[in-house]
């Protein structure tokens, strides 16, 4: 990849992410990554992990220490049909040849990089124990295809993040998975935090992203109705980009929120009310 | 016009949004109290319901909205927060209080008491303060001026302003200026000059540090301007006495918040003197010292004693006169309203029953033990039973185009295609595909009253020639103990409906966990069409825990078998469960049977016919149900609510478990 292109890579992490501290997590997690200690992120959709763990990851691998690593963060977005094999690799054919290819988990364990496992309740539960190896003492990632033992290079470091809100019993983490992390809690931030936040996103003045972030509040008093989770902040900033963007704010609202929040006639019709009522 | 029913559902999903929790919503015609009146055509709150008028003579659903949010601004923007320490702080008209009336009294009251006239103080109070929350609600959300200002409209045309000659004119037509009505206009109708005054003093609350206490202070402003009229005008007025509202209630209920406190730290302080005392004590003994002081600690800490006992027994009384006047608390309940069919005049009767939904109370920790035994003894012929359902697996899934392992045979198959000039196909992969049973269970139990009878005792068991007892092998029960020597029947405790029941649910909740299927037990009774009662020992989404356990424990008869509701209630969940096969299991121990259920009590027909009705619903919706019940005569009713292959009478009580696992694996399997 030229340098060029590298810099205006978002996996390359060139810039620095904008993130809005909440509490001491950024101080944790750096002690975390020190000890490398394995981290789980905990918290509702859309409140802000991947962007906390996009910032942590450009910290420490390009400002704190210059790593010359080309990708530092490997994601993985779980999903119900991710295989042990889709993140430690698979041979492939190739011609008459089979070749064997790694993995975004094995290229983050070679590499040095931090591999990040998205809603990883999502994944399948023998995907999940996969990772049991690399997250105790032995940083060691058996791949038992091509006989190799894989030891972690010195700079890796697996982060999960597992979304407690979730319905099914059937999606909750193990307790032999869970425990093998350090657990970070995230929550939607408080109003006035999220006003900053989603002004700062959208580029939305502060008055209206002020009027969003209440929204926000409002609509996630109804998380028991059909939606576990209530608005997220990026979608209060989707709002905000929409309306920046010169679209009326009720039906940016409307496109961002309400429908994106529930498909309940009333949950949506309860939800455009608090929108009529919070927008000026 | 615009009718409640119209917009109740969203409307309350709107006041939980703003307010943070939820509230009951009722038509004002339904508000009860031995205390308290409220007019059907005006909204009140409770602690748990909001009562609104059950029509509006607008053409706008927000009108709702407003009624709403004037009424849960109270909380927000503290009127109830009023305390009246505070009040003659900040008031001098308030600084010399009259003699107490008694301090079971709301603050509001105290403070009205200090006039000649508190009914008008109270009224022009009630005017400046909802001025203020008006105000707040509009400052805080602005989109609901345009509604404030249709509805105020409404209102305006409803009650134009009059001439100010009596008092209540006076608060009516101050009332009219904050609707919209132009300042030019009321000012010819102003005779006294105490309309000009509330206007600018209404004018004030708008601003947006103005609390409780500037709207006490305005109110007591107008009275005092106005009094040198109020004898003439109060003749045909009823001022003399304040209007009790629930807000005055809702008062004294926030203060009980503090006298809690208070108890908690007298508490405290009865506690250190104790600990003092016995130092003390333990110092006489060791140095021999004089006994004096101790005396006066232990007149100290009775007087102390007695303090907490007076404010303890000050706290249950106002707590439960807290209750006669704002009804039972139901915070902890949700509430829905659910058609009900009338088979006399064959149409549905709208809306006509509510249901509160609650959480089982769960059982104390010492009635779990037993249960757990029963699931023991019963677990393995129940899960047998149900073994032959397939359960949920892994399956390999050949020839795909991606998968964790190459497919050897679609492999070779695609090299001898390449090889004879074929396309090959490329699907060459195999993967482990989750087989999924999409089955949502749940369990309706019937806890009406007659559950608590007892089991009907089986016959006498024969006896062998030697007059020992023969041990019943069906009987799952069955002790080795009963057929001893010793065996006394007088000391078994006597098993009720309701315990077999309970134990059914169990022990097929621990197989459907081995099985994986989502499940959701729950109960039914109530009393009236007003108070169906929907009780939740788990829902679907929930891990099977102790507090299950406990929860089904906790399952108690309580009073009558309003089916037709429950049914619909328990349809509604398992619709949102948004599984693809979803079954109800109905465990019942009679007919269905309610105080109003029907044109005339004790007739049966009536609730027959409306469960068959419900029964009928949840088919149509695509759901399976299924009607267990124990009692022996089910036969000539059930046949009349659903067909035969949808029912089941257990002739032995003790069969239910296993009953209900066959009943289940011919639903699902």
């Amino acid at each position: 990849m030229s340098a060029n292109r590298k810099s205006i890579s978002p996996a390359y992490l060139a810039l620095e992410p904008y993130y809005l501290p909440l509490g001491d997590e950024i101080e944790l997690f750096t002690a975390a990554y020190g000890a490398r200690l394995p981290v789980l992120l905990k918290g509702p959709t859309g409140c802000g992990k991947t962007r906390f763990i996009e910032y942590m990851t450009w910290r420490l691998y390009r400002e704190e220490r210059r790593v010359d690593i080309e990708l530092p963060l490997v994601t993985i977005s779980c999903h119900e049909d991710l295989t042990a094999t889709d993140m430690v690799g698979r041979f492939l054919l190739k011609g008459d040849e089979t070749v064997w290819s790694d993995g975004p988990l094995t290229k983050a364990v070679r590499s040095g990089a931090i591999c990040y496992l998205d809603e990883i309740v999502e994944a399948r539960k023998d995907t999940t124990v996969l990772i049991h190896s690399l997250t105790d003492h032995r940083r060691l990632l058996p791949i038992d295809k091509t006989g190799e033992l894989l030891a972690a290079h010195e700079n890796f470091l697996l982060v999960i993040s597992y979304n407690p809100g979730y319905q099914s019993v059937l999606k909750d983490l193990k307790t032999s998975t869970r425990q093998r992390f350090v657990s970070l809690t995230f929550d939607y931030p408080e109003r006035e935090q999220e006003a900053v936040i989603i002004a700062h996103e959208s580029g939305v003045e502060l008055e209206i992203a002020q009027r969003l972030a209440v929204i926000g509040e409002k609509v996630r008093h109804l998380r028991e109705h059909g939606f576990e989770e209530g608005v997220s902040t990026r979608l209060l900033a989707y709002t905000g980009e929409l309306i920046n963007n010169g679209i009326a704010a009720r039906r940016a609202a409307d496109i961002a929120i309400v429908n994106a929040v529930s498909d309940d006639g009333h949950v949506q019709q309860a939800i455009a009310d608090i929108v009529d009522a919070v927008l000026p | 016009m615009i009718q409640l029913n119209e917009v109740e559902a969203s409307l309350g999903l709107f006041a939980e949004g703003i307010a943070g929790r939820y509230f009951h919503l009722k038509p004002s015609s339904e508000f009860a109290s031995r205390r308290l009146q409220v007019a059907q055509d005006s909204a009140a709150m409770t602690n748990d319901t909001l009562y609104l008028p059950e029509v509006l003579e607008t053409g706008e659903r927000s009108a709702y909205r407003v009624l709403v949010m004037q009424q849960l601004g109270v909380r927000e923007f503290g009127t109830l927060r009023f305390s009246i320490a505070v009040a003659r702080e900040r008031i001098a008209a308030l600084a010399d209080p009259p003699v107490e009336p008694g301090i079971r009294v709301a603050d509001f009251e105290l403070m009205f008491r200090h006039f000649e006239h508190p009914g008008a103080v109270a009224a022009l109070f009630d005017l400046f303060e909802g001025a203020r929350i008006d105000a707040n609600v509009l400052h805080h959300y602005p989109g609901m001026t345009k509604h404030f200002a249709d509805y105020h409209a409404v209102l305006l045309e409803a009650q134009p302003p009059r001439a100010v000659d009596t008092f209540s004119a006076l608060v009516d037509t101050s009332r009219c200026y904050l609707r919209g009505a132009p300042r030019t206009s009321l000012d010819a109708m102003d005779t006294s000059g105490s309309l000009s005054e509330a206007i600018e003093l209404l004018d004030r609350m708008r601003s947006p540090g103005a609390d409780v206490y500037d709207a006490a202070a305005a109110a007591i402003q107008v009275y005092e301007r106005c009094s040198w009229l109020l004898p003439q005008w109060i003749e045909n007025e009823p001022l003399a006495k304040p209007v009790d509202s629930p807000v005055n209630w809702l008062q004294r209920e926030a203060r009980l918040t503090d006298w809690k406190e208070e108890l908690t730290d007298m508490d405290g302080m009865i506690l250190s003197v104790e600990m003092l005392q016995d130092e003390s004590v333990d110092a006489l003994q060791s140095d021999n010292a004089g006994d004096g002081d101790i005396r006066e600690e232990a007149i100290d800490l009775r007087s102390l004693i007695d303090e907490r006992d007076m404010l303890a027994r000050r706290i249950d009384m106002e707590r439960s006169a807290i209750r006669d006047a704002l009804g039972e608390n139901r915070s902890g309940t949700r509430s829905y309203r659910y058609d009900e069919w009338d088979y006399l005049s064959h149409r549905y009767l709208p809306r006509w029953c509510r249901l509160f939904e609650e959480r089982l109370a769960p059982a104390e920790e010492a009635d779990l033990g037993a249960l757990k035994k029963v699931v023991e003894t019963h677990r393995h012929p129940v899960q047998r039973q149900l073994e032959y359902i397939k359960p949920l697996a892994f399956q390999r899934t050949y020839r795909v185009a991606d998968g964790d392992e190459l497919d050897f045979n679609a492999l070779i198959q695609a090299r001898q295609d390449v090889r004879a000039g074929k396309t090959p196909d490329d699907r060459v992969y195999s993967r482990r595909e989750r087989v999924h049973r999409d089955v949502c269970a749940a369990f309706l139990v019937d806890l009406s009253a007659s559950t608590d009878d007892p089991i009907e005792p089986l016959a006498p068991l024969p006896t062998t020639s030697s007059g020992d007892k023969i041990p019943n092998m069906r009987d799952p029960f069955s002790d080795d103990d009963v057929y001893s020597p010793d065996y006394d029947p007088q000391e078994e405790p006597r098993r009720r409906i309701i315990d077999v029941q309970r134990e059914s649910v169990l022990v097929m909740s621990a197989a459907l966990e081995q099985l994986g299927d989502s499940y959701g037990i729950y109960g039914f009774s109530g009393y009236g069409r007003d108070c169906v009662e929907f009780f939740i020992a788990k829902e679907p989404n929930e891990p099977f825990t102790q507090r299950t356990l406990a929860a089904i424990a906790g399952m108690k008869p309580k009073r009558s078998t309003r089916m037709g509701p429950a049914i619909r209630h328990a349809t509604t969940k398992l619709l949102s469960s948004g599984n693809a096969l979803k079954v109800l299991l109905i465990i019942s121990d009679g007919f269905p049977q309610d105080s109003d259920y029907g044109p005339e009590r004790g007739e049966h027909e009536y609730g027959v016919q409306d469960t068959a009705k419900a029964l009928s619903e949840a088919h149509e919706k695509g759901i399976e149900t299924f009607c267990v019940t124990v009692d022996r005569s089910g036969n000539d009713y059930l046949k009349r609510m659903c067909q035969e292959s949808r029912y089941m009478v257990i002739e032995e009580i003790e069969d239910l478990p296993e009953a209900l696992s066959k009943v289940y694996q011919a639903l699902t399997g």
